[in-house]
């Protein structure tokens, strides 16, 4: 198993989801995962950038990759639009655009090559499900938890293309393999709105309701997701968005490292529940 | 194995079940076996398709909750994508009016093609005699979108549109405009690019469902995002949205490169937002 990774923790892990740092850090050394992370990284432009400046986008993205390969190593992130954009970029880097881009990173004496490979967390996790289930110590049995990939974790095939789109299984292999069961939730592949939060406010707040009276419905303990941007829209908007809908269902939302940490028997403290805005503290 | 169809006769929605068995529809397309019932078990099962071939875009329909060109999907392509199935569901495009079983009214969606003036207007120097011509670079620009055959498939998936579509269009509505507008024989871009703006240019979640299941490997997202920078790039940047992707821009570029929350939501939604939020967090 590859098990060292140039780690890319995007914005989000370094900011709002204080949580999804402290929980991966925390299993990360049990799961024998080093993590070093890219010095100097920056933003991937959260597919927002683009809409000013692709140009400049890609050249943030190349600088990225170029520092890991830097490092001989391959990108982990667990942010899914980080890897979207980070594979994206290299996609077009490796397919026509690398030579315009590398007369950017001249400039900073960098160049990008297309050495190192751009995987996410729960791909790593999926590929090894066997090593995690040797790892648990307190198997998850028992608990019911709605499995939510986001969009960038799928979507576009094309740029992602880890498995089916349509048809995805990683993150249900990694959830059975802590033991837990998964249930049947019909918006497991929806939209969770976070990119169109300002503009599209109000159906962004629809969607959200929807994907957590779905898992409600489904009588899920936890809604999962391995993007802390999800995370995010789902567990800090969820008041507002059961609100706006006069829901009354409220379903904590976790982190996938934080799944992961309490069936590897660490505390809630360590895993940071105690941050979740959906009371997830019964789960600990 | 069994198909569940949905089945709508103008008054009550059911769902029908044929079964058939796998060898008879195996070896067929989509459209193949949707005619195989219709010729073998069901001649009053209702849907659209004409040319067979990926050309005419009327037979898109869903399967398992996701939108396909029927004619363009091969059912070896479905075992493989649903792990041997025995049992597909078929329903009719999503965020579309039902007129009977798998038929869909397309009205609102033309309505809205017309909002962009979806007509090349071009620029006087052409004229009848001389015709309208583009060197290869300039055709190449236009020419993935051009393939866009008005199926639906796109639309059909689209979480903005399932929300809410009355701020919204169909993502190829935004294609067909960015088409016009990057057409270098257009007279005016900006006659294609602004009735976008003023129809949920800035609304779209970013799901990039689109772009997935484009059987013409089209991404409507990416227009999306080339209508946005055309528009701000001609002053047509206040909202929220414009002021969103600009301070990812502004922190990208000018400063640190690493943005900060609390900052964004300041600079896109005010105050009160900011610190509801960084409450919420507390
Ligand atoms: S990316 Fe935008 S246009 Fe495309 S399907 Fe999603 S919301 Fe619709
Ligand atoms: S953009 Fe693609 S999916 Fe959408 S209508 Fe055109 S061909 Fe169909
Ligand atoms: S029948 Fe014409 S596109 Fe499928």
């Amino acid at each position: 198993m590859q098990n060292e990774f140039a780690f890319f923790p995007g914005c989000v892990l370094t900011q709002a989801a204080i949580e999804a740092k402290m929980s991966l850090e925390a299993i990360a050394p049990i799961l024998g995962i080093k993590l070093k992370e890219i010095n100097g990284w920056s933003c991937c432009g959260a597919s927002q950038a683009q809409d000013v400046d692709p140009l400049a986008t890609l050249v943030a993205n190349a600088r990225n990759l170029a520092l890991a390969e830097k490092m001989n190593l391959p990108v982990l992130t667990t942010c899914s639009t980080c890897l979207l954009m980070l594979r994206r970029a290299k996609a077009q880097l490796d397919h026509g655009e690398k030579e315009k881009i590398n007369t950017y990173l001249a400039k900073g004496n960098m160049n990008y090559k297309g050495t190192s490979e751009v995987t996410s967390l729960l791909w790593v996790l999926a590929q090894n499900a066997e090593m995690i289930k040797s790892k648990v110590k307190k198997p998850l049995s028992g608990l019911k938890v709605a499995v939510f990939y986001g969009c960038h974790s799928v979507r576009p095939g094309k740029d992602l293309g880890f498995e089916s789109s349509t048809n995805p299984t990683s993150f249900e292999t990694v959830v059975k393999a802590l033991g837990a069961e998964v249930v049947p939730f019909t918006k497991r592949l929806d939209c969770c709105g976070f990119h169109a939060v300002y503009p599209a406010e109000k159906s962004v707040m629809k969607m959200t309701s929807g994907i957590v009276n779905s898992a409600a419905e489904s009588k899920a303990d936890c809604v999962v997701t391995p993007c802390p941007l999800c995370q995010m829209q789902l567990d800090i908007y969820q008041d507002d968005a059961q609100d706006t809908t006069k829901s009354k269902a409220r379903v904590p939302v976790l982190h996938l490292s934080q799944l992961v940490g309490l069936a590897l028997g660490l505390s809630a403290k360590q895993l940071g529940l105690d941050y979740n805005v959906i009371d997830a503290s019964k789960l600990g | 194995m069994k198909f569940i169809i949905d089945r709508f006769d103008g008054k009550k929605n059911y769902q029908q079940t044929y079964t058939v068995e796998k060898k008879d529809i195996e070896a067929l397309t989509l459209l193949g076996t949707l005619l195989f019932i219709k010729q073998h078990q069901d001649i009053t099962l209702n849907f659209t398709a004409s040319c067979r071939m990926a050309i005419c875009g009327a037979c898109g329909v869903r399967v398992n909750g996701h939108a396909y060109l029927a004619c363009d999907t091969k059912m070896t392509e479905l075992f493989e994508e649903y792990k041997d199935a025995d049992t597909f569901r078929i329903s009719p495009l999503s965020n579309y009016t039902v007129i009977s079983d798998l038929a869909v009214d397309w009205e609102p969606s033309i309505e809205n093609l017309r909002k962009v003036k979806p007509g090349l207007v071009a620029k006087s120097e052409f004229s009848e005699k001389e015709g309208c011509r583009q060197n290869q670079e300039e055709y190449d620009r236009i020419v993935g979108q051009w393939d866009c055959i008005l199926c639906g498939v796109c639309a059909s998936e689209c979480n903005k549109l399932s929300a809410d579509r009355s701020d919204y269009m169909e993502p190829f509505v935004y294609t067909r405009a960015w088409k016009v507008a990057n057409d270098s024989r257009t007279k005016d871009p900006m006659i294609h690019v602004k009735p976008t703006v003023t129809n949920g240019l800035w609304n779209c979640v970013h799901c990039h469902e689109c772009t997935n299941r484009c059987p013409k490997h089209i991404s409507a997202a990416e227009d999306i995002a080339g209508l946005r920078a055309m528009a701000m790039r001609k002053g047509l940047n206040s909202g929220v949205g414009p002021a969103h992707a600009k301070s990812f821009y502004t922190d990208l570029v000018e400063d640190s490169g690493r943005l900060n929350e609390i900052r964004l939501a300041l600079r896109t939604e005010g105050m009160s937002t900011a610190l509801r939020a960084a409450a919420n967090k507390e």
